[in-house]
C-alpha cells in the first residue's frame, strides 16, 4: 500500500479510537461543548486529509458532518440527538470506510445520501420524525453492508493495526542494541577461530551470524524515509519561485518510493533547494524567451530518485538554456583563478564545472534569489561531506542536470583503512582517487623547497605523509619508497597524495562525532570502530588539506588528465599491469583484482606442486610462480576473485592501471594468457581469468554439507580416511546414530550394522574384489572412492 | 543538602566528581591514542559500541599524571552528547556531602582553582568538587 495512503488510515484510526470515548460523552450530552469541538475536529481532519486522496465519498461525508457540527459550533443549531445519531453514523461509516481503504477493497456504493439527509435540521417534530425514520433504515442499510460484507470482513479484522507511530529515539537505542550485539558477536568469532573448529558450536553460531545481519539490515531500514517526504515540500517551493522570477515552472517526479535515511534526507535538503533555485533563476528562461525559442512557455523541472547498490542517485535537470560556459569561463578569468591560457586548454566540460569553483556564478546581478556568492561550491562541499558525489551535464539551449550519488545512510560511510605508526585510520572512500606503491617505478618522489612532491603518471601533485601530519614521524626520516600513497582528490578537484605505512581494507563504517577538544585538532572528522571493539580515527581531508595550504597551491594538469580518462574510459575495459617475476610485462582484468597485498617470504609456502599463501589469516592458492622466483624478503601479491573464490597471483612488481582499447588477440599456445593487447604501442599479454579461477579455485563449501558416517572403531577410517571425505565436502557425523547421506563401512566389519544413511559405500582391504566383492572398493582407491562420494552428493541434489 | 559524590583520587588528592553526572565507573586497560590532541585527552576507549574520549584528570588540572597503571579507573560522564571516561587514580565509594561547596581564602592552588566548584565536607574528611565540564575543557583554555 502506499506510504501515504498508510499514513492516513494510520492517523484516521488513531483519531477515531481516540475520539471514541468523545463520542459517547457527547451522545450522553450533546450540548457538551469540549465533546463536540473534538469530533468537529476529528471530520474537519478526515475531510482535509481526504483532499489528498481521491475518496470523494469518504469527503462528502465528513464534509457534511463537518457543515452540521460548524452550525452547532457557531451557535445557529442546538444539537439534538438526532443529529448525534447521525453523525455517529457518519463516523462509524468513515471508520469502516477507512477499513475497507486499507485492505484495499471497494466499499459497497449507496447508503450515504441517506447518512447525509440525516444530518439536515429538523425544523420541528415532522421532519425531527422524519429523521427519525431515516436512522433505522440507515441501520437497515448499514446491516445489509455488514451482512454483504462479512466475509472479507473478517478477514480484514485482524490485520488491523499495519503501522505503528515510533519515536526515532526508541529505534536510535534499538540500532545502537544491535550493533553492540554484532561487535559481541565479531569478538566471539574471534575467540571462536583462535579456539579451532568446533562442528557443535560453528554451526548454531553462523546461523545467530545471519540472524543479527537480517535484523541489523531491517532495523537500518526502519530508519528509512521515502523521498516523497522530500520531494513533497518541493512544488510549493518551485511555486513560489517562479512567480518572484516571472517564470512559469512546471515539476515532475519520478522515484518517490526510493527511501533514504531520515538524516540524510534532512542534510540534502539544503543542496537541492540550492540546485532549483539556481536552476529556476539562471537555468529556465522566461515564458517570452523560451517562446521565441520554440519551447513550451512552461519550464520543466524533472527530480529522478534511483537506488543502487547502497547509493542513491538523484538527478536534477531543467530545460532552460544551459550553462553559459563562455561567460562563466570570462569570470574565472576575471576573478583570476584561472590564466586565459588555461580556459582555452579546458574542455567544455570543464569549463562547466567551473560553476563548482568558490566565487563563480553566471548570474550578473544578485538577485534575491541566487547569486549571492553563496554558490555550488558549497552545495558540493555538503554533498561530499555526506559521502556523496555531485557531477552535472549541460547542453547550451537544451537544460542542465545535476546528478548526485548519496549513500543509504549518513552515518554508514564507505571507508579506507589505512595505517600509519601502528594505529588505523579511516578515509573517506569518496576522496579517494587511486593507491600506488611508493616503490613502483613510474612513482618518482622530489622536493621543492619543504613541500614533497610526487610524479606519477606525468601528474606531479603533492605528497604528505600521514605520520608528519599526525606528528609520529617526522618527514625528514620518512623513507617515502616503503610508503603506499593514496591520492586523494578533494571536493576542489585537488590532488594530493597521502603517503601511508599500509592499506588495509575497504570497510563500510558507522561513524559517530567526537569530542570537540579532539575536533579542534582539525585533523579528525569522527571516530568508528573497528571489528574487535577497538576505536579508529575518521580524517578529515579536507581540513587537513586546508591546514596544509594544499588548497590553492600545487595546482596540477591533473583535473584535465583525470578528465580524459573519464572518456576513454567509457569504451574500454581498466586492465592492472603488472611484472611477472621474470619481469615481463602482464596484464589483468581490473575487476578481477580485489586487492595487493605484500607478504613476507614466511607466508608462503611451496611444496612441490601444491603453492599457497596466507594473508591475513586465510590461506590462498599461490600462483604465477611458474614464471620465476620469488624474492626473498617481501613478496608482492595480487589478490584476485572471481566473485566467491579468491587465487593470489605473484608479481614482481605492480606497475600501473590502464585503459585496454584495442581488441585482444587471442593466444591459444598459452592456456593462462587470454591473449595479447596493445598498451601504449607494446605488446600485453593478458591473463585468463576463466582458466585461472578453473584451476585453482578452492571447492566451494556448500551451506549445508553432506554428512558422511565412517567407522568410528577404526583408526584407519579416523586417520586416513576422515580427512579425505572432508575434502570431498562432506561433513563427518559426529554422532553413531545421526541421520547421514552416506556411510562408509569396512567389508571386514560387514555385520556391523550401517545405520542410518542414505546411501553406503563399502571398502574392501585387498586391492582385487572377488565375488561379493564386487560391490565394494578398495580402500586405496582414491579415484574410485571420490567418484562414488560424488555420486552420493548428485544424488541428493537430483 | 544531601548531593551524593563519586569519591576519588586526582593527583593525589581527595576528588568528588556529582554522582548525578556519573553514568558508570570503568577499568580502561585499552586506548587508543589520538595524534595532535593535548596531553590531556589520551585517546579513545570504546565501551560496548560506543567510544569514549579518555581523558587524564591529573593532567587536565595541569598537573603531575600517574601515567599508565594497569587496571586503571574511570568515571563514565557525558557531556553534551559526547561520552568521557575521566581517568582517576582511584575511585572509591559514592557519598553523601554533608555541607555545601565553600570557597577556602587563597583558593585550593593552581589547576585545583579553576575545575573546583568548592570544597564539600564528606564522611571521608574534605574533599574538592570537581566541575566536570570545566574539568574536560582542559588547561589550555585556562591560557586562553
Amino acid at each position: 500500500m502506499d506510504d501515504l495512503l498508510a499514513d492516513f488510515v494510520a492517523e484516521t484510526r488513531e483519531m477515531l479510537e481516540a475520539s471514541g470515548g468523545e463520542i459517547v460523552a457527547w451522545e450522553a450530552d450533546p450540548s457538551d461543548k469540549a465533546r463536540l469541538d473534538t469530533i468537529f475536529r476529528f471530520v474537519h481532519t478526515v475531510k482535509g486529509n481526504c483532499g489528498f486522496f481521491d475518496f470523494p465519498r469518504l469527503e462528502k461525508l465528513s464534509h457534511a458532518a463537518e457543515d452540521a457540527l460548524s452550525e452547532c459550533r457557531a451557535g445557529r443549531r442546538e444539537p439534538d440527538s438526532a443529529l448525534v445519531s447521525a453523525v455517529l453514523a457518519i463516523i462509524d461509516r468513515i471508520s469502516e470506510m477507512t477499513d475497507a481503504i486499507e485492505a484495499g477493497e471497494d466499499f459497497p456504493e449507496g447508503g450515504d445520501d441517506q447518512l447525509i439527509a440525516a444530518l439536515q435540521p429538523g425544523e420541528d417534530f415532522e421532519v425531527a420524525s422524519a429523521a427519525m425514520q431515516d436512522a433505522p433504515r440507515e441501520t437497515v442499510t448499514a446491516n445489509e453492508d455488514t451482512s454483504d460484507e462479512a466475509a472479507p470482513k473478517a478477514a480484514r479484522a485482524n490485520p488491523v493495526q499495519r503501522s505503528i507511530r515510533l519515536p526515532v529515539d526508541l529505534l536510535d537505542e534499538v540500532m545502537k542494541g544491535v550493533s553492540d550485539m554484532v561487535l559481541a558477536r565479531n569478538d566471539l568469532a574471534r575467540r571462536l577461530r583462535e579456539a579451532g573448529e568446533q562442528p557443535t558450536i560453528d554451526g548454531p553460531f553462523d546461523r545467530l551470524s545471519t540472524i543479527l545481519a537480517d535484523v541489523r539490515t531491517a532495523i537500518t531500514r526502519m530508519r528509512m524515509q521515502r523521498l516523497e517526504h522530500l520531494f513533497s515540500s518541493l512544488p510549493r517551493l518551485v511555486r513560489d519561485l517562479s512567480t518572484e522570477l516571472g517564470k512559469q515552472v512546471m515539476v515532475d517526479f519520478e522515484g518517490g518510493e526510493v527511501e533514504l535515511d531520515r538524516e540524510m534526507i534532512e542534510m540534502v535538503r539544503d543542496p537541492l533547494t540550492h540546485i532549483i533555485r539556481n536552476a529556476i533563476d539562471h537555468g529556465i528562461e522566461g515564458p517570452g524567451e523560451r517562446l521565441k525559442k520554440g519551447k513550451r512557455e512552461i519550464g520543466l523541472l524533472r527530480f529522478a530518485a534511483r537506488q543502487s547498490g547502497n547509493q542513491i542517485s538523484l538527478v536534477i535537470s531543467d530545460d532552460g538554456r544551459g550553462i553559459d560556459t563562455v561567460r562563466l569561463a570570462e569570470k574565472a578569468v576575471a576573478a583570476g583563478i584561472y590564466s586565459r591560457a588555461e580556459i582555452d586548454r579546458m574542455s567544455d566540460r570543464r569549463k562547466q564545472h567551473l560553476i563548482f569553483h568558490a566565487g563563480l556564478s553566471t548570474a550578473d546581478t544578485v538577485s534575491s534569489v541566487s547569486g549571492r556568492g553563496v554558490g555550488m561550491d558549497v552545495v558540493r562541499a555538503n554533498i561530499e561531506r555526506v559521502g556523496g558525489s555531485i557531477d552535472l551535464v549541460s547542453k547550451p539551449g537544451e537544460g542542465t542536470s545535476f546528478h548526485l550519488k548519496l549513500p543509504l545512510t549518513l552515518s554508514i560511510i564507505a571507508a579506507l583503512t589505512v595505517g600509519s605508526s601502528g594505529q588505523r585510520y579511516a578515509i573517506p572512500r569518496s576522496y579517494v582517487e587511486e593507491i600506488v606503491f611508493g616503490s613502483s617505478s613510474n612513482v618518482e618522489f622530489a622536493e621543492a623547497g619543504e613541500r614533497r612532491l610526487v610524479t606519477f603518471r606525468g601528474k606531479r601533485v603533492p605528497c604528505l605523509a600521514l605520520g608528519d601530519i599526525l606528528g609520529t614521524e617526522a618527514n625528514e626520516d620518512i623513507e617515502w619508497e616503503d610508503k603506499t600513497l593514496v591520492l586523494i582528490r578533494l571536493a576542489n578537484e585537488e590532488v594530493f597524495a597521502l603517503a601511508v605505512d599500509r592499506v588495509f581494507d575497504h570497510e563500510d563504517v558507522v561513524v559517530k562525532p567526537i569530542a570537540p577538544a579532539v575536533m579542534e585538532t582539525r585533523l579528525y572528522a569522527g571516530t568508528t570502530l573497528l571489528d574487535d571493539g577497538r576505536p579508529m580515527m575518521l580524517l578529515d581531508l579536507p581540513s587537513i588539506a586546508t591546514s596544509r595550504l594544499l588548497m590553492n597551491e600545487g595546482r596540477s594538469a591533473a583535473p584535465v588528465v583525470e578528465e580524459e580518462r573519464v572518456e576513454a574510459r567509457r569504451k574500454t575495459v581498466p586492465i592492472m599491469l603488472f611484472a611477472g617475476l621474470d619481469g615481463r610485462r602482464r596484464a589483468v582484468r581490473l575487476e578481477m583484482v580485489r586487492r595487493i597485498d605484500t607478504v613476507s617470504r614466511e607466508a608462503i609456502d611451496i611444496d612441490g606442486r601444491r603453492m599457497q599463501a596466507v594473508i591475513d589469516g586465510s590461506i590462498f592458492p599461490l600462483v604465477g610462480l611458474e614464471y620465476g622466483e620469488l624474492s626473498e624478503e617481501r613478496c608482492r601479491l595480487l589478490r584476485l576473485s572471481d566473485g566467491e573464490n579468491e587465487v593470489v597471483y605473484a608479481v614482481g612488481e605492480v606497475l600501473d592501471a590502464a585503459e585496454m582499447e584495442g581488441e585482444i588477440i587471442p593466444s591459444h599456445d598459452d592456456p593462462l594468457i587470454e591473449g595479447v593487447t596493445l598498451i601504449d604501442d607494446a605488446p600485453i599479454p593478458v591473463i585468463d581469468g576463466h582458466t585461472l579461477f578453473a584451476r585453482h579455485h578452492a571447492p566451494r563449501r556448500t551451506e549445508q554439507p553432506l554428512t558422511c558416517r565412517i567407522p568410528a572403531d577404526s583408526d584407519w577410517a579416523r586417520t586416513i580416511l576422515g580427512p579425505l571425505v572432508e575434502a570431498a565436502g562432506y561433513r563427518v557425523a559426529s554422532d553413531g546414530d545421526e541421520d547421514a547421506d552416506v556411510a562408509i563401512l569396512l567389508a571386514e566389519q560387514a555385520d556391523v550394522p550401517a545405520g542410518p544413511a542414505r546411501s553406503v559405500i563399502r571398502l574392501r582391504q585387498e586391492p582385487e574384489g572377488v565375488g561379493e566383492d564386487a560391490e565394494t572398493i578398495y580402500r586405496y582407491d582414491r579415484d574410485g572412492l571420490l567418484a562414488a562420494l560424488k555420486q552420493a552428493r548428485f544424488g541428493r541434489t537430483a | 543538602m544531601t548531593q551524593l559524590l563519586l569519591q576519588c583520587l586526582i593527583a593525589g588528592r581527595q576528588a568528588a566528581i556529582p554522582a548525578s553526572d556519573v553514568q558508570s565507573v570503568i577499568e580502561v586497560d585499552e586506548i587508543t591514542p589520538i595524534p595532535r590532541t593535548p596531553d590531556f585527552i589520551r585517546g579513545l576507549t570504546a565501551l560496548r559500541s560506543q567510544a569514549l574520549t579518555v581523558i587524564d584528570c591529573s593532567l587536565a588540572l595541569g598537573l603531575e599524571s600517574a601515567g599508565d597503571q594497569p587496571d586503571q579507573r574511570a568515571a563514565v560522564v557525558e557531556i553534551e552528547g559526547h561520552l568521557y571516561a575521566l581517568l582517576v587514580d582511584a575511585a572509591y565509594d559514592v557519598g553523601e556531602a554533608s555541607s555545601e561547596p565553600v570557597a577556602v581564602p587563597g583558593g585550593f592552588g593552581p589547576g585545583w582553582q579553576r575545575a573546583a566548584r568548592g570544597m564539600v565536607e564528606t564522611e571521608t574528611g574534605p574533599t574538592l568538587l570537581i566541575d566536570v565540564e570545566a574539568l574536560i575543557a582542559g588547561p589550555l583554555e585556562e591560557a586562553a
